[in-house]
């Protein structure tokens, strides 16, 4: 009897699961960086605003490398809906503390990802999402950072004006 | 049931349902209601899925009829369940997944080895 289960199933079904939750996770911070693209658009920081634009189609191209993952292996990728975004912040500050503790909770769930890849013994996925560990640890480093201008340069009017100067300059060297 | 071909294998069965792998043609049939409904691998996942998103309690707890109506768009046709038959199918699938597993383990100890 053939084993048509090992030929056209590749990934455990607890994997495929967590696999969509992730790429619905990384839809909803695409979607929460446009609409902080949005908000610091509209107050005039234009360099935030590209800053967050270019974060929110980062997003989406790991939600696409994930959903391509599954479809390659045979596996259902499930298109997510994604959940109401918060568009009112009360200053420049706000947004960027929100983006690091969405950058924060992301590399949690990225994690908890490779934890069950372990408890399964998924070797392929463990592997495949060593690079989104990585990309984590960029992602949140920038987020870190960028917040740390605040309080370098401070808040006032010539401060924020700093920080849009220098927003789009911070990169990881690791 | 009919007899089996060389090429079919009985997976698993339950009073009124069963499921049967075809190895020629890589298809899976589903024998309910008279019916063999064929399905290829990801289909046959897709309706394991189905059926595990059915919510027995709150279907026996609503006021219309206890029966669930499932839709197989590969073969373009609905049926209508009742519990019973949701509960039965449910565990074809699971006791019928269970026993392709053992296969696998079966193929990856015994059948696939190289040396």
């Amino acid at each position: 009897m053939k084993d048509i289960l090992r030929r056209h199933q590749v990934l455990k079904d607890e994997i495929v699961d967590i696999l969509n939750k992730q790429i619905k996770i990384e839809a909803q911070s695409s979607a929460a960086y446009l609409a902080m693209a949005a908000w610091c658009d509209i107050n005039g920081y234009d360099n935030s605003a590209e800053f967050f634009f270019k974060q929110s189609d980062e997003e989406r191209a790991h939600q696409l490398k994930i959903f391509h993952y599954l479809t390659n292996m045979e596996c259902s990728a499930v298109s997510p809906t994604v959940g109401e975004s918060q568009h009112e912040f009360s200053t420049l500050r706000s947004v960027f503390e929100q983006a690091l503790e969405m950058e924060i909770s992301v590399s949690e769930s990225i994690h908890d990802v490779v934890r069950k890849c372990r408890e399964v013994g998924d070797i392929a996925t463990e592997e495949f999402m060593r690079w989104f560990v990585q990309e984590q640890i960029e992602e949140e480093f920038v987020a870190r950072r960028t917040l740390e201008l605040f309080d370098v340069l401070g808040e006032d009017k010539v401060g924020l004006g700093m920080v849009e100067e220098r927003v789009l300059d911070v990169e990881y060297e690791g | 049931m009919n007899e089996l071909k060389s090429n079919e294998h009985l997976i698993y069965e339950t009073d009124h349902c069963q499921l049967i792998q075809d190895d020629h043609s890589e298809t899976f049939y589903v024998q309910l209601k008279g019916d063999a409904i064929a399905f290829k691998f990801c289909q046959l996942i897709a309706l394991k899925r189905k059926l595990q998103a059915v919510d027995i309690i709150k279907l026996l707890a609503s006021d219309s009829p206890d029966v669930e109506l499932i839709h197989m768009p590969h073969c373009d046709r609905f049926f209508v369940f009742t519990v019973q038959e949701i509960l039965e199918l449910k565990a074809l699938l699971e006791g019928g997944f269970t026993m392709l597993e053992l296969n696998s383990m079966i193929h990856k100890t015994l059948v696939r080895p190289l040396a």
